[in-house]
């Protein structure tokens, strides 16, 4: 019915809606889920790769997070293509402003930076926006640590935790149950390996099917990012009995093009 | 019924429609409400605020209420993203403007300027327009006569008293219409911007945000329990006129009946077309 | 004192830049004031673009890299700075030392143009690193007595300006007296 208004560029439909930022939406929800969650002392995100395969190289090649600069990371769900492309404008953008200001960029400006571009994409720019979701977490000095989550329409807001991509209703509402405010850093990575149990379609979770990432403070007080390697994230999951307990083969197969 | 004529971006119709214009329009009505409202020596923009989620961070949510210059706000309802942009622009002007010619803009040059860029949007080639709606308000440099004014998708502006844009804006502006007088003082002015924000808002203080701009001042956010109180203050008088109302029937009726006539007034919608 | 002309003595060679930033120019006449404009309008847009302001070390990097874009255009702007401010975030003040080849130092004290001649050396070996306001503007003082003394032309005083947590005000300057050779 409504084929007029959403087969070509970005434009109302009589109801004044923008078909094509909500099919992108819709696209979204397919993909591997990704979560955040902010700490007291840092902030953890957590996502699920769909794409598996013996053969793939396992420590080369992340999917689903970024490092954007010195003190900002991002998870993504939805076209990895489109992502790409995302991030490294931010990460140029990020750069741009610390050789202009000699400091690196506030969290929120960098995120309006990129939420400036995508909503370019729903009004001119190409034909159609970009088919991806943001969750950001980093740290700044005006706000400490900060959690934010970006959409194909541009919009951006702060969030406390928060999810994308598949099953992320579900995710949702089981952070709003176990989230607590006064968590550490160690709380949340467990509530996180949690939500993904529950809502992956795997029963038994391993490292070739999640990526893990923190952002915190050492001890010193300078901030780092750390993107968890295989054994690290294993440990996790061993020390929450979510791991797997012998290395079965993977079952599902990806297809190319497929979004993650 | 209109086949092909919306959806190529912004052309006319045979019938002499820019359909997308109009559709823009609807998108600014699905938005959240926002009203303005012209004091004697003040004016108020108040809107309508989603209650935040319980996991939302609330240091950070952006507003609709944005600052253009010191002595210029903007409150807009429509398509955030699209506001952010907009509003972007507006403040390059003014502060373009401030080099240029020495001066702050005027609220009328950065709503011209505002609109202008909006009709821009409906005009060139490979773009939709804005989809939304603001109210501009603030004083003039060095003066103290409060100004609000609106602008459109189509990038109409015009000047008014009081108005309201956004979702349900045409019964708000039905309630300012029966209810704004001239010379308004200052809580009266924040009363009736709370009050007309009521007809559409349920959920009372905390889903309302007021901003007050004052000549040479700063603007100034009123604080949640601030709102809150005059929240209190108006049920507690409506209770009291229901009241009155109820004890003394027939005595009521020639106040009622002065306000259905205003009330049946045509809305006025601003010229949508 | 003799000739046909006489310049304006009473400019004031100073841009507030947010309500903690305070920039001083010298420089080619036209140029300052474009420059010294410009970026006033930029560091005032981004106080209202992210409703924070720039902190004086950002700003002065700011500066810099604007000189430093200007200095291989075509037309360079040729001016000199100095910029104070006071970070609130620290709550302590600070001095940049900027000139027209995009070179940007923190410094306790700096002079620009012919005077510095006369000030630097009074100002080695008076100032102290946790000297007071009232000290700061002995030291001044100082400064301008031999301005008075020494300056090859009619020296018509100065503009006082002070940057501290409350913001940035012009402070009354006496300078009638007259000066003799110590």
């Amino acid at each position: 019915m409504s084929r007029r208004y959403d087969s070509r560029t970005t434009i109302f439909s009589p109801e004044g809606r923008l078909y094509q930022v909500e099919y992108a939406l819709e696209a979204i929800s397919h993909a591997g889920t990704a979560l955040g969650i902010l700490a007291t002392d840092g902030i953890v995100l957590a996502a699920e790769r769909k794409v598996t395969s013996k053969l793939l190289e396992q420590d080369t090649s992340a999917e689903k997070l970024y490092i954007l600069n010195d003190n900002m990371i991002c998870a993504v769900a939805g076209m990895t293509a489109d992502a790409n492309i995302l991030i490294n404008y931010a990460r140029t953008q990020a750069q741009r402003y610390l050789l202009t200001y000699n400091n690196d960029i506030p969290c929120e400006q960098l995120v309006r930076r990129l939420c400036d571009l995508k909503q370019g994409y729903t009004q001119h720019g190409g034909l159609r926006p970009f088919g991806v979701s943001f969750i950001y977490a980093g740290f700044d000095n005006q706000r400490q640590f900060q959690l934010y989550q970006s959409n194909p329409s541009g919009n951006y807001g702060g969030w406390k935790a928060t999810s994308v991509g598949a099953n992320n209703a579900s995710a949702q509402s089981l952070l709003k149950q176990d989230y607590n405010e006064e968590c550490s850093l160690k709380e949340a990575c467990e509530l996180a390996v949690k939500v993904l149990s529950k809502t992956m379609d795997s029963t038994k979770l391993s490292s070739e099917k999640i990526e893990f990432a923190t952002v915190g403070r050492t001890k010193s007080g300078t901030v780092y990012h750390h993107l968890w390697a295989a054994e690290e994230i294993d440990a996790l999951l061993k020390e929450h009995g979510l791991a797997k307990k012998d290395s079965e083969g993977v079952e599902e197969s990806w297809k190319p093009g497929e979004s993650v | 019924m209109a086949s092909g004529y919306d959806r190529a971006l912004s052309v006319f119709s045979p019938d002499g429609h820019v359909f997308q214009v109009e559709y823009a329009l609807e998108a600014v009505k699905r938005g959240t409400c926002a009203v303005g409202v012209k004091g004697s020596d003040i004016v108020v923009l108040g809107c309508e605020k989603r209650s935040a989620m319980k996991l939302q961070d609330t240091r950070i949510t952006p507003s609709k209420i944005s600052l253009v210059d010191t002595h210029v706000c903007l409150a807009f309802a429509g398509l955030n993203a699209d506001a952010r942009i907009l509003v972007d622009k507006a403040r390059i002007e003014a502060q373009s403007h401030r080099l240029t010619v020495e001066d702050p803009v005027t609220v009328e040059y950065i709503t011209k300027h505002i609109a202008g860029v909006q009709q821009r949007y409906t005009q060139s080639g490979g773009v939709r327009p804005f989809g939304i709606s603001t109210l501009v308000v603030g004083f003039d440099p060095g003066t103290k006569v409060p100004r609000l004014y609106q602008t459109e998708p189509s990038g109409i502006y015009s000047a008014w008293k009081a108005n309201a844009i956004g979702r349900s804006s045409k019964t708000v502006r039905e309630f300012l219409e029966r209810n704004h007088k001239d010379d308004l003082s200052r809580p009266d002015t924040i009363e009736l911007a709370i009050k007309s924000l009521l007809e559409v808002v349920q959920t009372g203080a905390k889903n309302i945000e007021i901003a007050i701009m004052a000549p040479g001042k700063e603007v100034e956010m009123l604080a949640g329990e601030e709102i809150e109180k005059i929240v209190e203050k108006i049920n507690s008088d409506k209770d009291a006129e229901a009241n009155t109302r109820r004890a003394g029937r027939g005595g009521g009726g020639t106040a009622q009946g002065g306000e259905q006539v205003l009330a049946s007034r045509p809305a006025g919608e601003g010229g949508a077309e | 004192m003799r000739g046909a002309t006489i310049l304006k003595a009473n400019e004031d060679k100073t841009r507030q830049l947010n309500k903690h930033t305070l920039m001083a120019y010298v420089g080619e006449a036209g140029d300052t004031i474009q420059f010294a404009e410009y970026i006033q309008a930029n560091i005032q847009l981004y106080s209202m673009r992210n409703s924070t302001d720039l902190t004086p070390s950002e700003t002065s990097s700011f500066v810099r890299t604007e000189l430093a874009r200007s200095l291989r255009s075509r037309s360079p702007y040729t001016v000199n700075l100095l910029l104070g401010g006071f970070d609130p975030r620290t709550s302590k003040p600070e001095l940049y030392w900027i000139d027209y080849l995009a070179s940007c130092a923190p410094v306790p004290y700096a002079a620009h143009g012919y005077a510095q001649y006369y000030c630097l050396s009074i100002l080695d070996k008076h100032h102290h690193p946790d000297i007071s306001l009232e000290q700061g503007m002995k030291i001044l003082r100082m400064c301008t007595d031999e301005l008075k003394r020494r300056l090859p032309i009619d020296f018509k005083g100065v503009v006082v300006k002070v940057v501290d947590g409350e913001g940035i005000r012009e402070v009354e300057y006496e300078d009638g007296g007259q000066v003799l050779a110590p």
